[in-house]
Parts: structure tokens; C-alpha cells; sequence
């Protein structure tokens, strides 16, 4: 074998190299990403299910005290019972969307009722569950982050001429616009 | 075939570029990482791999960098000998202490063992054609750790204590000034100095990828909260520090525990004065105890509930401490993967260089 025959094999043997790398870069990268989408959307669903938890709290502790607004109390207890977190995610972006209008609805019928504030634990349950709605805000956000980079690295060269064959398809967006254009049919009658 | 100085040329291009090129892929594995997760806000962190973007802010002690003697939190400095034909490393020294990281949101601790640290050097300098020190470098002279932000904390934007520390760097005038440092034991005649030194100071814009979990899950959150590399890489040891132990000890100074109590209790020394009255020989001096206020400062930087969550290396997620907005970081590490593609061209056409040479269809 000459020399150089042996350089041409060395240039090639560096080029194959070079793509192999770029190549098993790339199938991790999209599985990671794949992984990260589903680590955040677990992260969201468990602020989601603190939220579920922790309403019956305040409705129980203001129900008493606020006789006249018992369709604020009754649409938020509807809301948390449609909570579903089988269902598909555009439909819990929904639902949750539609939770927290109706819970920020209740916390300003508090508001101008000072001795229901005051009263029992009813504050500590409002930050809580304020406390709450920002942890599902910013991981909603996160989520959707995570959602479009996946997206985008599917849809773009070179992972998009290997995107049919490993089966790798967009996900949805946790969106608040599409919750707000439809939102879901609850019973507002009380349980 | 004799080892001519083309073929020594085209064998050393080859060595160079795949070195290049290696360099590159790591940068562009550094770069898809980067790129791959979003950034968290602090506030609302959860366990796992996770991006935060914020500023850097002391904790309990800080650095100050052998160079530049600047308050940092990591360094990396390099000294280097120079000359016509031959180029030498005298001194190679990387150091991190544990630090916050701060978002709008709040803020969250950083244990630096394991980490992948990339910040690009701030001081770049080499000594005059007559050995005379660059402008700027300013060797350390006393201890290699500093107060934190218990004591005084210019990473604090807008606290007293920095608006006196920038006032305080900004009327000073300082002339260069050869240290001891500077000549390592080593004749300088024939040849120049090349410093390097690259740091990570209170107020710098960071971003960090790497696992949040509980506090309480850190193997060794002392060891984890130091990050130590003197040349030829001796692990977490912090060597300087076992070394004046040592001197201590054999110097006579570290000869009975209220002795050294007695050390620990001089206010700016280590930590500071005891929280509560310690047991001492009768005829020993009791220390002065720290004021009610002092013991508030000091309980809430050193203790760290289990639950808390801090940023550490995790078993499955690398620590990556960068310099930057993750934006920068990914350009960064681009032109690191481009630099690594021109090593690979370098590579394959030393190659041919060398097999022409060695089949003689070109002289040497």
C-alpha cells in the first residue's frame, strides 16, 4: 500500500468519523430532548395536582363566610372537578387556564370581604395557592421551551431526514390561547 | 526514512489538528447541551437536570486570584515561560469555591467539584522584552481565600459594601509591581513571561447547567463545595492551605487545641468569633463571642436545610459553569466546533504532506 493511499484512508477514516459523531450526536440529542419534554410536563402536572389538592382548602374555609357569591364558590368547585390528568394535554391547558380566571375571580370576592380574609386560615391558603399558580406559570413556560426545541429539532436538517424513521413526532404546547378559545363545558351546579 | 524537519512539520500538523478537532467535538456536545434545555427560574426549580441564568454572588468565602489578586469566586491562571524556540509552564492553577447564582426570582447554591468550567480569560499578558511585569498584574500576596458575602459582599449589586468596593478599585493607581511570584525560582534572562488568567467574579452574568436535588443528598457537601487544580491535577485537596498547616505546626504555632481556638477567635480570621463559648483550658484566654447579630449572618450562610435544593454535579448530569447568557455560551462553543473542523482539514493535509514527503514526490 503507498503512502499515499494511506493518507486517503486516513482523510476518509477522519471524514467517517466526523459524521458518525455528528450522527449518534444528534439521535441523543433528540432523545434527550424527548426526555426533557416529558420531565417538565411531569413537573407541570405535579403543580397541577398541588393546585387540585389544595382548593377544597379554601373553598371550605370561605364557603360559610360568603353567603351572597356562591356561584364564585361553585364554578371554582366545578373547575377542580373537571381537572383531569388522563386527559390530553390541550384540554388540561384548558381546564387549568379556566382554574385559575375562576381563582383569581375568588381572591378578588375576598378582597372586599375584609373579615373573610382575616378570618381562620384563609390567608395562608390564598398565598399558598397564589405560590402554587406561579410554580404552574413559570413550569408551563418551561415546558413549552422544552416543546419548541424539540419541535424545532425535528423539523430541521439534518434530524429531519431520520424523523420518519425513529417515529419522533411534534408535541403540543401546553397553550393558554388555545385554553382560552376553548374552554371546557363544566356543571356549575354545586356537588 | 531519515526524520527530516518536513516530515517532523507535517507529523506535528497531524497531532495539532486532531487535537483541534477533539477540542471541537467537545465544544459541540458542551454547545447541544447548552442548547437543549431551557432555562429554569429559580423560584420555581425542580429535582433534576436543570439551566439556570443569573448572577453570580459570594457565599460564604470567596478567592482572590493569584494574578490579578482580584475577589473571585473561581480562577484559572497559568504561567508560562517563553522563549525563541521552547515554551514551558511554570505555574497551572484552577480554584472554585461554592457561590450563589442569582435570577429575579431568587437565588440558589453552587457546589463547584466536578464542574466543567468555561469563561474565557480576562488578563492576557507578557512580560516587557526586559523582564519587566505587563500593566495589571498585580500577584497575590496574602491568603488565597477572602471574605464571603457574610462579611463583605460586592456581588451584591447596589450594597454598601460595593458601591465602597468600586469607588475604592476605582481611585486607586496602581504601578505594576514585580513580585516574589513572578520568578518562580527560574532565570529569566532569555526569554518572557505569558500570564494567563481567567476568573469568575461576584456580579458576573453566569449561566449553569447541571442537577438540582436536596441538600441533603450531597454525598460530601464540603468536598463538593471546593473545586481544586494545581499543576498536574491533584484533585480537591487545597494544597496551599495543608501546606501552611503544616508550616504552622512545625513552626510550633499549632500546638494545643486552645491555641487554636484561640486563632480561630481573632475576628477575620477563618470564619470569625464563635457563635457560643467554647470548652477551654482553664488557663487559656476565653474569646471574645460574636454578637447576636454576627451569629444571624453567619447561621443563614452556612446553614442549609436537607430539603433545600442547590446545584451540584449529579451522577447523570455534568456540572457546566459558563460564563455568559446561554447565548454566548452556544457562539462560544460554536467557534470552538468551527476551529475543530479547520483542525480536521489541518489534519488531513499534514497527512498528504507527510505521504508525499515520504514517497518522495516532493522534496523534504
Amino acid at each position: 500500500m503507498s503512502e499515499l493511499t494511506l493518507a486517503a484512508l486516513f482523510a476518509l477514516g477522519l471524514v467517517a468519523f466526523l459524521a458518525l459523531f455528528l450522527v449518534v450526536v444528534t439521535y441523543n440529542r433528540v432523545v434527550g430532548l424527548l426526555q426533557r419534554v416529558d420531565k417538565a410536563w411531569a413537573n407541570v402536572d405535579v403543580a397541577l395536582k398541588q393546585r387540585h389538592d389544595e382548593l377544597p382548602n379554601l373553598v371550605n374555609a370561605v364557603r360559610g363566610l360568603m353567603a351572597y357569591e356562591r356561584d364564585v364558590l361553585e364554578r371554582v368547585t366545578a373547575l377542580r372537578a373537571a381537572y383531569d390528568d388522563h386527559a390530553a394535554i390541550p384540554r388540561q391547558a384548558a381546564t387549568s387556564e379556566a382554574t385559575s380566571s375562576a381563582v383569581r375571580q375568588l381572591f378578588a370576592v375576598v378582597e372586599r370581604y375584609p373579615e373573610i380574609r382575616s378570618a381562620g386560615n384563609v390567608r395562608e391558603l390564598q398565598d399558598e395557592i397564589e405560590r402554587l399558580e406561579e410554580l404552574i406559570a413559570d413550569r408551563r413556560e418551561l415546558y413549552n421551551d422544552q416543546v419548541f426545541r424539540y419541535n424545532t429539532a425535528i423539523a430541521t436538517l439534518p434530524t429531519v431526514l431520520v424523523t420518519g424513521w425513529f417515529g419522533w413526532r411534534p408535541r403540543p404546547f401546553f397553550d393558554a390561547e388555545e385554553a382560552a378559545q376553548r374552554r371546557p363545558e363544566v356543571d356549575l351546579r354545586a356537588p | 526514512m531519515p526524520l527530516t524537519p518536513g516530515i517532523l512539520l507535517a507529523a506535528s500538523g497531524i497531532v495539532a489538528g486532531l487535537v483541534l478537532l477533539l477540542r471541537g467535538l467537545q465544544g459541540y456536545r458542551m454547545g447541544a447541551r447548552v442548547a437543549d434545555v431551557g432555562t429554569s427560574r429559580i423560584a420555581s426549580l425542580a429535582a433534576g437536570e436543570v439551566r439556570v441564568h443569573g448572577v453570580v454572588e459570594a457565599a460564604e468565602v470567596t478567592l482572590v486570584s493569584p494574578l490579578t489578586s482580584t475577589p473571585c469566586v473561581w480562577y484559572r491562571a497559568t504561567v508560562e515561560d517563553v522563549t525563541d524556540d521552547d515554551r514551558s509552564e511554570a505555574v497551572s492553577e484552577e480554584r472554585g469555591v461554592g457561590f450563589r447564582v442569582r435570577d429575579e426570582t431568587g437565588a440558589i447554591r453552587v457546589f463547584p467539584r466536578r464542574a466543567t468550567v468555561d469563561v474565557p480569560p480576562r488578563f492576557d499578558e507578557r512580560s516587557g522584552l526586559l523582564g519587566d511585569a505587563p500593566p495589571g498584574l498585580r500577584l497575590r500576596t496574602g491568603a488565597a481565600f477572602g471574605p464571603g458575602g457574610g462579611a463583605f459582599d460586592p456581588g451584591v449589586p447596589g450594597s454598601p459594601e460595593a458601591r465602597e468596593a468600586a469607588i475604592a478599585a476605582l481611585l486607586t493607581v496602581r504601578a505594576p509591581e514585580p513580585g516574589d511570584l513572578a520568578d518562580f525560582g527560574r532565570d529569566r534572562s532569555s526569554g518572557r513571561r505569558h500570564y494567563v488568567e481567567a476568573r469568575l467574579e461576584p456580579g458576573d452574568e453566569v449561566t449553569i447547567l447541571g442537577a438540582a436535588l436536596p441538600f441533603g443528598e450531597l454525598a460530601d457537601p464540603t468536598g463538593a463545595d471546593l473545586l481544586a487544580n494545581a499543576s498536574g491535577g491533584h484533585g480537591p485537596v487545597d494544597e496551599e492551605t495543608a501546606a501552611s498547616i503544616a508550616e504552622a505546626r512545625a513552626a510550633g504555632l499549632l500546638v494545643s487545641p486552645e491555641e487554636a481556638w484561640g486563632n480561630a477567635a481573632i475576628p477575620g480570621f477563618g470564619i470569625g468569633r464563635p457563635a457560643s463559648a467554647p470548652e477551654l483550658d482553664p488557663r487559656a484566654t476565653p474569646p471574645a463571642l460574636a454578637s447576636p447579630a454576627e451569629v444571624e449572618r453567619h447561621e443563614r450562610s452556612f446553614d442549609l436545610a436537607p430539603d433545600l435544593l442547590v446545584l451540584a454535579a449529579g451522577a447523570d448530569h455534568p456540572l457546566v459553569v459558563a460564563a455568559g447568557s446561554p447565548g454566548i455560551v452556544q457562539e462560544r462553543q460554536q467557534e470552538r466546533f468551527l476551529v475543530g473542523l479547520l483542525g480536521a482539514v489541518l489534519a488531513i493535509g499534514s497527512a498528504v504532506v507527510l505521504a508525499l514527503l515520504w514517497s518522495g514526490v516532493i522534496a523534504a
